[in-house]
């Protein structure tokens, strides 16, 4: 009776214990750590994917940051257009364009055709969730001949070539895009590396693609791992684990090698938003007192330990063109005076809200409750992960958020942020605001065509919307990315778009 | 010998009765999750769309046709049905955010974690053998002459086991290179996460251990044992599994809880694991795999909390069934002499950190003055804002304390009353052991929203497990003993044998058994602090202190020291100080005894 029962025990017990052994075996196969031999690069992510690499998704980025997917266009130095499937463009009318194709094949083969342009652009249009770039457009493509596509738009776009650059109209083979709607790019991009093997969300194996138009790439392949920890990720660099690790944390950096972080500017603003809309500061002139109290420029060398640009505006120095065109901003409210305020707010506390998921945003939250607090204010703050108050922040029930917003989005053109984010009608609107003068700022600046132009009127809805003070802009981020002295040719985009391309290679 | 017939006769319906308690209490569990994106308050729409893509527009169109996709509009009970329907062919549906189906990534973490439980368990004996280690040499000789004070125990047990684990890879993964710093590719890179996860869990199961083996060795078969002739490993072994009845269950809750409850480590080492998939699909409210990682959960208490019975039953023997256990009580040992030395010790320290920190001020702010070093001026050093670290200390003590211990007599008295309820009671344990903090903090987020006490509530909910689980145990052996049988003879009622039997037995292991949890609960009463529960920063608290330090620790150890030396002060005062008054208590009983 005894021993039936210890024999069972011992059977359920180690059960487990073989099933469970053999599980990490399977995952590390293929793509063990040894693999930074014969040229191949290691390299360290750091947003796991959520949809297996759609293009519609947040995935999207990583098949452009690893040369896997091309677009027609893509982006140059300077944000502008530049050729990549489409040899040239030239625009017919205002919202008719015609690209002519280079000759390229797909990785699963195939040529890349007029036809599966229209077929991929379709798909885009067509999904479920529509990827964010074709939000503000209806784009309709059609094959002329086998190289040649026209896309006409439903109202005039001036940037459609920048829209096209996007990594979510990235243009894949037929074979990528299922009857349930699912996209693969696993061997079915253009780019000089090819997918080969997708491990859930840790791992992922790219090879050299040797068909690739613009040559073969130096490195024979990527190995790719996603470590969502920072630390970890700054560790898996400094013990050789990879020769890439994107995003080291500030607080992370100081412990690499002097040589191996290589800071970017980045397109990131962090801001203090105020609620224009209800609360304390739908007074102008506290909103006034606050931008005075608050002093971004102390963030740079303590919370971002170095690793910003003190504030100039809605847009830093990784928008090469902005601080050229920047316009004065006047007519702000006065200041109420720390006795007003306190006058003023008497029994209210400003709610200060920041969320977690940046771990800089926090200690920031902290260092402006107290620069508030010396102007008068009674603060008090909210500190969630994102996803636990967007809908509180977006029903504006806080006075105040630290914010950090990508100000260049998709389109590469800075007026689809200040759309959605400042317009009275934004879905982003945040800080509630509605007003007239910012509105027709916006509007004209999405209506101008010339690049030099739209820039400027950019620059003028910025110097708008600071009037309003709804917005008190406090630092522009930069992002440190850990390369190894091994590797060169890696590039430092501060859109964060690109990262290893044909030339990438171990030394 | 007249209970064995009525035990017999009992055994159907008690095993009826536990499977029942089993269902329903899985039951409940499972549809207070299906209901979570209803009863959150937060449109799952929003939360599905920022999970696919993070800078999208949350535009009225694009809810409107994640909503229609995933046909949320149906309401959650069209979506319960379909997903059980669906488990019965095999299917548990597909994920709302990836569109992938759910039961291949589910197992895949599933085996990890269970892997890497394993692995913890490991240690955890490991661990615990060390701890006992003396206890059991020198009892096996009957050279037992003092209580034990349980320090070490209680100085490992009070280790956070996200802060060993950054250690851990850090010096062993990082600098020596003696292991992979991150990632699961295969046995090497189980050691430092089964480390961390196993050296505070093995502190605590060793801590419980060594305190009932000196009962152990004080049974009256020892000593005929040892006239006898037998070896003292015979007379050790036996001990031990006379002890090891008693905190076996504890297992569940320490150590398999691990399997979705090590979300920190699992990121620290980028390990793929359960904790890690369910906290993902929980914040983004993706309801089939968070079902499903629950289920798993949930069949894996319900197996472990068998299989651990099993265990018991084999351990006992017929002595459990037949009431012939005597009871296990602790003999009156002298206190060591030492111990009021340590209680001074760690009284005095407490106590000047608290009043040193309270004539500072916790919340200024000076960012020129950022992670310094110890000082004349801050003599615990600044954080990465530059505030002083002994202030925030000083100002946390008492709040931090005071929550812990509240929730944890809270805890403690409700695990007492749910282990009474034998048979219920179990189920519901094994259910709720398995359950990670963090999904009972979201459950109570839908229900209360963001609030001070709604970190407090969500511990409580889970926290109680390993009390209910040690009451239960404890509760059926004080059943099974002779003496019981005798007080019933005599004609005892219920009451008379809870307070002079039931409760004498189980209350000085529960209490041990508490306070060596008392560090952990610390720390998971501020690991809810994303959800917006609990107090709000720049709140000085010392599980905030050292979840919001932890980035520093290699740049600026003395950031984390300084709050993880203050924990281990803590818990070495609170174990050691109930030492003393067992053992004066326990000098008591024995002078009345023998009066």
């Amino acid at each position: 009776m005894r021993t039936t029962s210890r024999g069972i025990v011992a059977a359920l017990a180690l059960s487990p214990l073989l099933a469970g052994c053999f599980a990490p075996g399977e995952d590390g196969s293929g793509t063990g750590g040894e693999a930074g031999s014969a040229g191949r690069l290691r390299v360290a992510l750091a947003v796991p994917p959520v949809q297996a690499l759609s293009p519609y998704s947040n995935d999207a980025t990583v098949l452009s940051k690893l040369s896997v997917a091309e677009g027609l266009t893509a982006l140059d130095k300077d944000g502008a257009a530049a050729p990549a499937l489409a040899r040239s463009w030239t625009q017919k009318n205002a919202t008719t364009w015609v690209f002519e194709l280079r000759k390229a094949t797909f990785q699963d083969g195939t040529e890349v055709t007029a036809d599966s342009v229209v077929n991929a652009l379709d798909h885009a249009a067509k999904a479920e969730t529509r990827p964010r770039v074709l939000s503000d457009v209806t784009l309709t493509a059609k094959a002329d001949d086998a190289d040649t596509v026209t896309i006409t738009t439903k109202a005039a776009d001036p940037v459609l070539p920048l829209r096209l650059a996007s990594p979510a109209l990235g243009i894949l083979s037929s074979k990528a895009y299922a009857e349930d709607g699912t996209v693969s790019p696993v061997g079915t991009g253009t780019g000089p590396f090819e997918i080969t093997k997708l491990t859930g969300k840790t791992k992922a194996t790219l090879n050299r693609f040797d068909g690739y138009w613009g040559g073969k790439a130096k490195a024979s392949g990527i190995d790719v791992s996603w470590i969502a920890d920072g630390t970890a990720r700054a560790g898996a660099l400094r013990s050789g684990d990879v020769d890439i690790a994107e995003w080291i944390p500030t607080a992370q950096a100081k412990l690499l090698d002097e040589n191996t972080r290589h800071e970017v500017p980045s397109v990131r603003t962090d801001s203090l938003i105020l609620n224009t809309a209800s609360g304390l500061f739908a007074d102008a002139t506290l909103r006034s007192a606050a931008r005075e109290a608050v002093d971004g420029d102390v963030l740079v060398d303590s919370v971002f330990g170095g690793y910003a640009d003190p504030a100039q505006g809605l847009f830093g120095p990784a928008v090469s063109w902005a601080a050229d065109r920047r316009v004065e901003v006047t007519g702000r409210a006065t200041a109420a005076t720390a006795a007003q305020v306190k006058a003023e707010t008497k029994g209210k506390t400003l709610r200060l809200a920041t969320y977690t998921n940046r771990a800089e945003l926090p200690e920031a939250a902290t260092v402006l409750q107290q620069q508030l607090e010396r102007a008068g204010f009674t603060v008090k703050q909210d500190v969630r992960e994102y996803t636990q108050m967007e809908a509180d922040l977006l029903a504006g029930k806080y006075d105040a958020l630290v914010f950090s917003r990508v100000t260049l989005l998709d389109t590469g053109d800075a007026v689809a942020y200040l759309a959605s984010d400042y317009t009275g009608d934004g879905v982003y609107n945040i800080a509630g605001l509605k007003d007239s003068k910012v509105d027709q700022a916006i509007k004209s600046a999405a209506e101008e065509g010339d690049t030099a132009a739209r820039q400027q009127k950019i620059m003028r809805a910025e110097a708008e919307i600071l009037r309003t003070d709804a917005v008190v802009p406090l630092v522009h981020e930069k992002v440190v990315q850990g390369i190894s002295d091994d590797v060169e040719g890696v590039l430092l985009d501060p859109r964060e778009r690109s990262l290893v391309d044909v030339d990438t290679r171990l030394k | 010998m007249s209970i064995t017939p009525s035990a017999g006769a009992h055994g159907l319906p008690t095993r009826w009765r536990a499977g029942a308690g089993r269902v329903v209490a899985g039951a409940a569990l499972l549809t207070a999750v299906a209901f979570l994106p209803w009863l959150s308050g937060t449109d799952p729409a929003l939360t599905v769309l920022r999970a696919r893509s993070a800078e999208q527009d949350p535009t009225p169109a694009q809810l409107a046709a994640v909503r229609e996709q995933l046909g949320l509009d149906e309401g959650p009970f069209a979506h319960l049905v379909r997903w059980l329907d669906g488990l019965a062919h095999g299917d548990a549906g597909t994920s709302w955010v990836s569109g992938e189906p759910v039961l291949p990534q589910v197992t895949t973490a599933f085996a990890v974690s269970l892997t890497l439980m394993l692995g913890a368990l490991v240690v955890t004996v490991a661990v615990a053998a060390l701890v006992c280690a003396r206890t059991l040499h020198l009892g096996s000789r009957r050279r037992l002459r003092q209580a034990r004070a349980g320090t070490g125990a209680a100085v490992l047990a009070a280790l956070p086991k996200f802060l060993l684990a950054s250690l851990l890879a850090t010096v062993c993964g990082v600098w020596l290179g003696w292991f992979p710093s991150q990632g699961w590719a295969g046995p090497q890179s189980m050691v430092l996460p089964a480390l961390a996860l196993g050296v505070p869990s093995g502190a605590v199961i060793g801590g419980l251990l060594d305190q009932s083996l000196p009962a152990a060795f004080h049974e009256p078969w020892a000593r005929t044992w040892r006239a006898y002739g037998l070896t003292n490993g015979r007379i050790a072994r036996t001990a031990l599994r006379r002890a090891l009845s008693g905190v076996l269950p504890q297992l569940l809750p320490t150590v398999v809880a691990l399997v979705g409850g090590a979300v920190a480590v699992e990121k620290i080492f980028n390990i793929p694991g359960l904790g890690r998939l369910a906290l993902e699909s929980a914040i983004a409210q993706d309801l089939p795999p968070l079902q499903t990682a629950t289920l798993a959960l949930v069949l894996l208490g319900v197996c472990a909390g068998a299989l651990i019975q099993a265990v018991r039953r084999a351990l006992l023997g017929p002595a459990l069934r037949d009431g012939a256990l005597p009871t296990l009580h602790l003999p009156a040992l002298p206190r060591p002499r030492s111990l009021p030395w340590v209680i001074g010790f760690c009284a005095l320290a407490l106590l000047t950190l608290v009043v040193a920190g309270l004539l500072r001020d916790p919340l200024h702010v000076d960012t020129t003055a950022r992670l310094l070093p110890p000082s004349f001026a801050h003599p615990l050093g600044t954080d990465s804002l530059g505030r002083d670290l002994l202030a925030r200390l000083g100002h946390g003590a008492l709040r931090t304390a005071g929550v812990a211990l509240a929730v944890t007599v809270a805890s403690a008295l409700l695990g007492l009353l749910i282990g009474t309820a034998t048979q219920v009671g179990a189920g519901l344990t094994e259910v709720v052991s398995t359950l990670p903090a963090v999904l009972a903090g979201l459950l109570t987020t839908a229900v209360t929203g963001p609030s001070v006490w709604g970190a407090a509530c969500a511990v409580c909910l889970v926290a109680w497990t390993p009390y209910a689980a040690q009451t239960a145990a404890l509760l059926e052996q004080e059943r099974a003993s002779g003496h019981l049988l005798a007080s019933i003879s005599f004609g005892a009622g219920p009451s008379y044998l809870l307070r002079r039997h039931l409760l004498p037995a189980v209350l000085p292991p529960l209490v041990r058994n508490a306070l060596l949890r008392l560090p952990t609960t610390v720390l998971v009463l501020a690991s809810l602090g994303f959800l917006g529960l609990g107090e709000q920063p720049p709140t000085p608290e010392w599980g905030r202190l050292l979840s919001e330090n932890q980035p520093y620790a290699e740049l600026a150890p003395w950031t984390v020291l300084a709050p993880a030396t203050a924990l281990v002060l803590l818990s070495v005062l609170t174990v050691s100080g109930t030492a003393t008054g067992r053992s004066r208590a326990g000098l008591r009983t024995a002078g009345r005894g023998s009066a």
